[in-house]
């Protein structure tokens, strides 16, 4: 749940989702889900060159299983915060698998 | 009728050779060679002192390295 | 075992990971790209946050008159990069001294 909860945070900001086929759209991050699926709107795709359709799309759902990257203005990322989430999420998982003990006991 | 001879799961050889020199080879042909430290049910895997090799020639090595499991064919003791 | 113990020993994989937490570490992906960045975040399925990150992306020139190949790497950089964890096939912590 980290990353859903941090891309919420970042609804409204100016995002570029890099995706597994090459593609590269710009937009503004309208929402996410659990999947990490995303909706883009103002879209334009980062090579228009290469990408020539797309041209007359404006908004865009991307399933989040065909996204590589996505690019992130670091002014709008708390960098520490993200940090201490990621530490107790560790934390939280691995209580989670110690409460089943017939997994993957060592 | 007595139990079967051999009752050692995949896991009870995963568990034997922890802390060995292991060969773990990845789905795209790629060969690591390192310390197993540990591993889990994922098939997630780490490595120290590991090199990693392509097409059987040395390409790097790390001090530590983390394998995410999905990408594992075998894992053998040497 | 005590919270401080666990929290600084390697028992399963991805302690590695997270002992790299606000480090520099190397990431090898799917489709010959590396990255190198700080790590901010991750989680279980080895989705990341990096920052400051350098990526190189090697790709083979195939010659089809002298069927030579030759390699060729292009760099880039980005300030800051979530990553999807199903692209990941190694993570390398910065070398710890011991």
């Amino acid at each position: 749940m980290l990353f859903y909860s941090f891309f919420k945070t970042q609804v409204g900001q100016q995002v570029t989702v890099e995706l597994k086929n090459d593609l590269a759209i710009q937009g503004v991050l309208e929402s996410v889900d659990q999947f990490l699926n995303i909706k883009l709107r103002d879209i334009h795709v980062v090579d228009p060159e290469r990408y020539p359709h797309m041209l007359s799309i404006k908004n865009c759902f991307i399933r989040g299983s065909v996204v590589r990257y996505v690019q992130l203005s670091p002014s709008t990322v708390d960098t520490a915060l993200l940090q201490d989430a990621a530490r107790r999420e560790a934390q939280s998982t691995q209580q989670m698998n110690q409460a089943k003990p017939n997994v993957a006991q060592a | 009728m007595s139990e079967p001879a051999n009752k050692r799961t995949p896991t009870d050889f995963l568990n034997s050779i922890l802390g060995q020199r292991v060969f773990v080879r990845l789905n795209s042909g790629i060969d690591y060679k390192g310390l197993l430290s540990c591993l889990d049910g994922y098939m997630n895997i780490a490595l120290e002192q590991t090199e990693e090799y392509v097409d059987g020639e040395l390409r790097n090595r790390y001090g530590d390295a983390f394998i995410r499991g999905n990408n594992v064919l075998y894992i053998s003791a040497i | 075992m005590a919270d401080t113990a666990a929290a600084l020993t390697v028992e399963e994989p991805l302690d590695l990971v997270r002992l790299s937490l606000d480090e520099r570490i190397y990431v090898k992906l799917r489709g010959d790209r590396e990255l190198r960045g700080r790590l901010h975040a991750y989680d279980q399925h080895l989705n990341m946050v990096l920052g400051e990150v350098e990526e190189t992306i090697t790709m083979v020139d195939v010659n089809d008159e002298v069927q030579t190949q030759s390699l060729r790497s292009v760099n880039r950089t980005v300030p800051m990069l979530f990553v999807r964890g199903d692209g990941v096939i190694l993570v390398s912590p910065p070398s710890r001294a011991a």
